[in-house]
């Protein structure tokens, strides 16, 4: 009776902490996956030529910026203080449109400065939060040397130019080469040999703007 | 009713079950969640970070192996780190296709599908892209490369036809051993392992990033005992009667140790984004024991060193385009008393431009040229002596490679290769691809490939003039030998055509299938043909005798993740040369192989892993008929790693071959005696990174 009762005591251990761990340890895989994603933005440095004109000279850093609150933003302090293409990398982070809208509802001067700073990163991060006003955002960077890098579905669709995907818990990405030509940007052909999709012509949607 | 017993066995079986369900969740099983754990995010490249494996070894530049145009195995850092081995061949044999065979302490032969032999001159061994070959005896001395274990990345094993790639010798296939870069080993790190025989391999290694420059050195040393001292030895001789005694086989011993120093070294220098500059050399000094070959046996010690150097730059193009041009030197040096005393240098320019047209073409255009001059010494009557030395050859060689993307999922590769080579003819090779992806997310991809290589004689091969095992006088004239190689009539490249299909497919959640098979024509095969005297005395002379047929099918099936890693293989390889027991220098492959790898990676820093495989009975082709096929066998080895110090020291204890089922003495060409070596071995390794 007793080794019944214990054995009744493991089963109820095991059913209990099987369902449990893997939810405590989401959160610990979410933020390496932010980790790995600043890991890929810094890399995609490496492969992406900007004009002449737009990545100044060699004195100034490259700016990465962050559009929006990403859930694990933190991931994203890793980048500070790298060097890339022999320059220092720095981190700029902007609250999305929306937020920023609801904030200051009139203030369209302060948008426009938030704009203006944005078109001056060499690379945008648009964090999934920002996916209602994903449109908006890439627009705010049309005709600028900006590699705009996303994280939601159809973010290739709407302009952007390299889209992360997750597949079986791996960070993958994709690349829009007619949207990086617009933006006079050069992707070597590395990157376009590892990504899961290249997108060689605009959109319609794209098209239409 | 069940007795109390079986209920908690039950219960225990069924609560196993669980946390092995536990063990291999999804989520769990995110390989890429363990990245912080093995070093710096941002030190790894996209294919790191990617977990893609690429290989190098099908077209000449970075593919993901899924697109290869030809079945490609790798062999991981990993699989090396936890195997334990101290030997290249050893560790190969447990990759698909491969046949191995241990003939002393440190000889080995190793095949691509069989036709190995001590010299298997048949499968091209690459280091990083670069020739390892002797331009002597054809193959590689693995055990005379400047190599040093723990710094290989990977091993990649081509099976089939390599020459529209790499050229002339890349016959039934390609071992191209990667090296790892400094960024990935930086600091210091020493390993030693001792085996219950006295054995030893120690490594030290340093490696640094400063400014634009980052290195690599490595120093090493092993020391092999001989057979004899390592608990085996037993000596057969394949000859009986008056050669035997001649030859004093009755009082042989194996006196075979190697003491082996080795150096090893790379810099790498960023002098831009887009220019890179890339340096090498390495050292080896093997001291070697007692050696019989061709029934020459004076029991003495010898040497071989080996200089490897290189210099290379990379230049990626604004346009997209990459290429690089590059030079190497491979100087080997050696007295081996059964043989001669040789010096042999290969001096290589070679270049690779890769470009773009029409966006679909994806094209690589490259040649070298490798100009060799081999000098011979005679030691005495009996060595090896090449009539006609110091021999210069010059080898020449164009290739195009033309990758086209027709559609989303079709993809066509053509690569066509011609090589001038001084001593025979100019010859070509081709590997025309169709690879068809079956889904979008080309997770399962088809191929279908028709190749063409060569194999050019090489030195040894074509001048050889030696006579072997006086024979007394009288009765005999003065000057005769029991066994005399004379040198060939004009020999012709051997050839091979093959024709294969592969399928490369996701079957689940990190499981992965491959299945490839072929069929495979060799013909002017160049093996030895007996002529005699008046004397009747026989004597070996190579020629282009008749062909081949190869047949065969790999089935690979492996489950890869963060609990472990588990894999199992099955090769049938068959032979079926044309004319039976024709002689061509090499071992049938076995008809049948399998191989199963497993790793579990447990909690607290400890690492089980067990490698097994069984090769089934090799044929030997031999005008010597009384040389025995080798048996077949099953090799087990076994280990635990244990990490301690935040794993920067690692121990580990293991065993090899614990079923001592490849102890058997085997018998390589020109070899009329063989010992048995060393089978089951108990093993400890340290390891520590500073």
């Amino acid at each position: 009776m007793k080794s019944k009762v214990y054995i009744l005591i493991v089963l109820a251990m095991a059913l209990l902490v099987v369902p449990i761990v893997p939810e405590a340890l989401a959160d610990s895989t979410r933020s390496q996956e932010y980790k790995i994603k600043a890991a890929f933005l810094y890399n995609f440095i490496k492969f992406v030529e900007w004009p002449k004109g737009e990545i100044g000279d060699s004195n100034e850093p490259i700016t990465i910026g962050i559009l929006g609150k990403c859930p694990f933003e933190n991931a994203f302090e890793l980048l500070k203080d790298k060097q890339a293409k022999n320059r220092k990398v720095v981190i700029k982070r902007f609250k999305g449109f929306k937020e920023l809208k609801n904030s200051s509802p009139n203030d369209k001067a302060e948008l426009q400065r938030i704009i203006n700073a944005i078109r001056k990163c060499h690379v945008l991060f648009i964090c999934s939060c920002q996916k209602e006003e994903l449109k908006e955002a890439i627009d705010s960077v049309k005709n600028h040397s900006v590699l705009t890098v996303g994280e939601v579905k159809g973010f290739l669709e709407t302009g952007g130019v390299i889209n992360f995907l997750m597949e079986e818990n791996k960070v993958r990405f994709e690349i829009n080469l007619a949207a990086a030509k617009r933006a006079e940007l050069k992707i070597s052909s590395k990157l376009l040999r590892l990504a899961k999709r290249v997108v060689k012509e605009e959109s319609p949607e794209e098209k239409e703007k | 009713m069940f007795t109390q017993k079986s209920s908690l066995t039950r219960v225990f079986v069924l609560v196993l079950i669980y946390l092995l369900m536990f063990a291999f969740n999804e989520e769990l099983f995110a390989q890429q969640e363990d990245t912080d754990e093995q070093g710096d995010l941002f030190e790894m490249s996209l294919e790191e970070l990617m977990e893609v494996p690429v290989v190098v070894s099908a077209a000449r530049k970075e593919q993901k192996i899924t697109e290869a145009s030809v079945p490609i195995s790798i062999i991981t850092a990993e699989d090396i780190h936890y195997s334990g081995l101290t030997d290249v061949p050893e560790i190969l044999q447990f990759s698909p296709g491969i046949d191995m065979l241990r003939l002393s302490r440190f000889r080995w032969a190793v095949g691509v599908r069989g036709l190995h032999e001590f010299i298997s001159d048949r499968t091209l061994i690459l280091i990083n892209g670069r020739s390892a070959e002797s331009p002597l005896f054809g193959g590689s001395e693995h055990y005379t490369l400047p190599i040093l274990m723990e710094d290989i990345e990977r091993i990649e094993v081509v099976r089939g036809p390599g020459g529209a790639a790499w050229g002339a010798n890349a016959f039934t296939g390609v071992i191209n051993i990667i090296t790892k870069k400094p960024e990935d080993v930086l600091g210091y790190f020493g390993s030693t392992t001792i085996n219950q025989f006295g054995d030893s391999y120690t490594h030290f290694r340093w490696a640094e990033k400063q400014n634009k420059w980052r290195w690599r050195l490595s120093v090493g040393y092993e020391d092999l005992e001989n057979s004899d001292d390592a608990g085996a030895g037993r000596y057969t001789s394949n000859t009986t009667g008056t050669v035997n005694s001649l030859m004093g086989f009755s009082s042989f011993t194996a006196d075979d140790f190697m003491r082996n120093y080795r150096f090893d070294s790379e810099a790498f220098y960023d002098y831009s984004d887009r220019t890179r500059m890339s340096f090498g050399a390495g050292y080896s000094h093997a001291g070697v024991g007692d050696w019989e070959f061709g029934g020459y046996y004076p029991g003495g010690n010898g040497w071989y060193e080996t200089v490897r150097s290189y210099t290379k730059l990379e230049h990626d193009f604004e346009d997209g385009s990459t290429g690089y041009l590059q030079w190497f030197c491979n100087f080997a040096s050696s007295k081996v008393p059964t043989l001669m005393k040789w010096n042999w240098m290969q001096n290589d320019i070679e270049g690779q431009y890769n470009f773009k047209v029409a966006s679909a073409h994806n094209i690589s255009i490259g040649g070298n040229f490798r100009f060799i001059r081999l000098d011979t010494k005679i030691q005495d009557i009996q060595s090896l002596t090449y009539p006609g030395e110091p021999f210069d050859e010059q080898f020449a060689g164009a290739f195009l490679i033309d990758r086209w993307t027709l559609s989303d999922r079709l993809t066509l590769e053509g690569q066509i290769r011609t090589d001038y080579y001084s001593e025979t003819q100019t010859d070509w090779a081709t590997r025309l691809t169709a690879l068809y992806a079956m889904d979008e997310e080309k997770d399962n991809l088809l191929r279908f490939s028709f190749a063409k290589a060569f194999r050019t004689p090489f030195t040894s091969v074509r001048n050889t003039l030696t006579g072997r095992v006086p024979l007394p006088s009288p009765p005999y004239p003065s000057g005769l030998y029991a066994f005399n190689v004379i040198p060939a009539d004009e020999l012709e490249n051997e050839e091979t055509c093959s024709f294969e299909a592969g399928y490369t497919g996701k079957l689940a959640r990190n499981l992965t299938l491959r299945a490839d098979t072929y069929y495979q024509r060799y013909s002017k095969l160049i093996g030895y043909t007996k002529v005699y005297d008046a004397f009747g005395l026989p004597y070996h002379k190579t020629s282009n005798i008749d062909g081949a047929d190869s047949w065969g099918a790999e089935v690979e099936l492996a489950l890869d993740g963060k609990p472990g890693k588990l894999s199992a293989w099955y090769a049938y390889n068959d032979f079926q040369e044309d004319v039976s027991q024709q002689g061509i220098r090499a071992y049938c492959p076995a008809q049948h192989k399998v191989g199963l790898t497993g790793r579990l990676y447990l909690p607290d820093g400890w690492t089980f892993n067990a490698n097994y495989k069984y090769s089934g009975t090799t044929r030997t082709l031999d005008l010597d008929t009384t040389i025995l096929d080798i048996g077949s066998s099953h090799r087990l080895d076994l280990g635990i790693v244990k990490g301690f110090a935040k794993e920067r020291g690692e121990i580990m204890i293991g065993v090899s071959d614990l079923l001592n089922k490849t102890n058997g003495p085997h018998f390589g060409s020109g070899q009329l005696s063989a010992h048995e070596t060393p089978g089951l071995t108990l093993f400890a390794r340290l390891q520590y990174k500073f």
